[in-house]
């Protein structure tokens, strides 16, 4: 209940933050105008349109996990809101999993939100949307959740800016893990290949919730694949999130 | 059982050197406090109050030591149920209601939706919060979010309340009304832990009081004991005091004046006083007013600060 409670309570402050309506318009302009650019593509507009409109999902979904994620904890504490909150029978791993959950609610809306409003706007233009478009979306807002959980992280350590700094660029080597992986073979040193090994094994990959040339190619993806990146980011977000717990616990407030 | 036991509490902030020791925020701090009593909480800025009430809230973890709240562990969630804290300068969610705000605490503390429906209707009377019903928090003035905080800390009922400064930037209206408040708990059995600078109301209202000097409980004990040891001054006025009389008693005395009501002696101790008004008796005098003038509170206090001990 203590969960629900502030998880509840975060969605309500976070759909009442400006920060999401001005990503929200940004987002809404970006799949409109992808009919522009889907345009200049001679014959490909419809395959354009659905991978810059999934794009736009992640890139803002992004963009609110971080901005939204990273500064969760830290203006609770901030704000002292957390001292009438912790002196109440209330366990530090409970408030820590109902912000999670509070954004995790939000990004769902958002990211629903917006896949229906593309898929919309494709099948008005004429495009045909299939499964592999939603099974696309689903999986961009199980990395948005992976992303939400290194947020409330970072935001349980340190301040929001150095945390939005961390956690994008997790984002972007997180996607590009594969160039992580031939790297060592280019290294003599064997300090600097064990690195970026490790770099390698410790960094999520990203690119397991990218489905996005699929979707644009309406290339089926099977149930299984899909159940399996889902795992992979679940186990991840609860590793994270345990990290989370422990470094909250140990704050002084 | 007692209410609120600390052993040896001791907190020592990271960084918080001097020359080329660690220099303690709060040290041993060895503090019992009863069911059903109310203790002032006292010191100057800095003293180590707001730090021992976040260790016994568990918002802060102890260098050494441990604290109980009813004989269980302060740390443990279960033990926090008893507590309701009021934070100085209290901080809620801008954009709640104080309706939805004494909601949100109900939700915390476990209480179903009918409980926390009649919380908000025994709060809001308590407190007068029937008219910011549904006014966002981010409106309130200073005393209304005190007002709020108040009401917070009594959602659930708790039998134990820690209040740090309740009183701090109220109005008189407002003092009066926490002050009122206070006592009404302290008449429904409530243990009442609070800090505070304005020593007046301690003294209306507080069983017993302990004082922090430099993060070290310099004294605790019953006002009244602590007080009465400490009287500085007897004034006698005497009614029909002629010039030979007066005479007789100057010596005893270590001042003498006169006004409309009388003549005024003043003595050191209260024997002397009674012995003074004895004779002036048996001489014909009348006794107008025996005054004591006892220590207050503020003076006891500003003495042990200056003298860094009681």
């Amino acid at each position: 209940m203590r969960i629900i409670a502030v998880a509840q309570n975060t969605f309500r402050e976070s759909v009442r933050d400006k920060v999401l309506y001005v990503l929200l318009f940004f987002a809404a302009s970006t799949i409109l105008g992808s009919k522009a650019i889907g345009w200049i593509s001679i014959g490909q507009d419809i395959k354009v349109m659905k991978d810059i409109c999934l794009a736009s999902v992640l890139l803002f979904g992004v963009l609110i996990a971080i901005f939204v994620g990273t500064t969760l904890v830290h203006k609770e504490i901030d704000k002292r809101t957390l001292y009438t909150i912790l002196a109440r029978p209330m366990r530090r791993y409970e408030f820590i999993l109902g912000k999670y959950l509070g954004l995790g609610w939000l990004l769902g809306l958002v990211t629903a939100v917006m896949t229906v409003a593309a898929a919309l706007y494709i099948v008005a233009l004429g495009g045909g949307v299939d499964l592999v478009f939603f099974e696309a979306a689903l999986l961009i807002y199980w990395e948005l959740l992976l992303i939400t959980a290194f947020a409330i992280l970072m935001s349980s350590m340190t301040s929001p800016i150095l945390g939005a700094l961390v956690v994008f660029s997790i984002f972007v080597l997180g996607h590009g893990t594969r160039i992580l992986a031939d790297l060592p073979r280019q290294f003599d040193d064997v300090a600097g290949k064990r690195a970026l090994e490790l770099l390698y094994y410790v960094l999520p990959n990203f690119s397991n919730f990218n489905l996005l040339r699929e979707a644009a190619n309406s290339v089926p993806v099977s149930g299984a694949y899909v159940g399996w990146a889902m795992l992979y980011g679940t186990i991840y977000s609860v590793f994270l999130l345990a990290a989370a717990s422990a470094a909250f616990e140990r704050k002084d407030m | 059982m007692q209410a609120i036991v600390t052993h040896e509490l001791t907190k020592v902030y990271a960084g918080a050197r001097v020359g080329r020791s660690l220099s303690a925020s709060l040290d041993k701090l060895d503090l019992s406090i009863g069911q059903n009593e109310v203790f002032g909480f006292l010191g100057r800025n800095g003293a180590g109050k707001t730090t021992s009430i976040k260790l016994i809230c568990s918002l802060l973890r102890p260098t050494r030591g441990d604290a109980m709240i009813f004989g269980e562990d302060c740390r443990l969630p279960r033990a926090r149920r008893h507590i309701g804290y009021l934070p100085e300068n209290p901080y809620f969610y801008e954009y709640l209601t104080s309706r939805e705000t004494i909601d949100f605490f109900g939700r915390l503390q476990g209480l179903n939706a009918p409980s926390r429906a009649k919380e908000w209707d025994r709060l809001a009377e308590l407190f007068d919060l029937g008219g910011i019903r549904d006014q966002r928090v981010r409106t309130f003035s200073k005393g209304m979010r005190q007002r709020l905080g108040f009401a917070v800390a009594l959602v659930g009922d708790p039998p134990l309340l820690i209040l740090d400064e309740p009183m701090s930037g109220l109005d008189p209206l407002g003092r009066r009304l926490f002050r009122n408040v206070i006592l009404k708990l302290r008449d429904d059995k409530k243990t009442i832990f609070f800090s505070s600078h304005v020593l007046s109301d301690v003294e209306q209202i507080c069983d017993r009081v302990g004082i922090l000097v430099k993060g070290r409980l310099t004294v605790q004990g019953r006002l009244d004991q602590l007080l009465e040891r400490q009287i500085q001054l007897v004034e006698v006025i005497l009614e029909g005091v002629d010039k030979q009389m007066e005479e007789t008693l100057l010596p005893r005395c270590s001042a003498v004046r006169r006004s409309e009501a009388g003549t005024h002696f003043y003595v050191t101790t209260l024997e002397a006083g009674n012995e003074l008004v004895r004779t002036a008796m048996e001489h014909g005098a009348a006794l107008v007013e025996f005054n004591p003038v006892r220590e207050s509170l503020e003076d006891y206090f500003i003495r042990s600060q200056e003298a860094g001990r009681p």
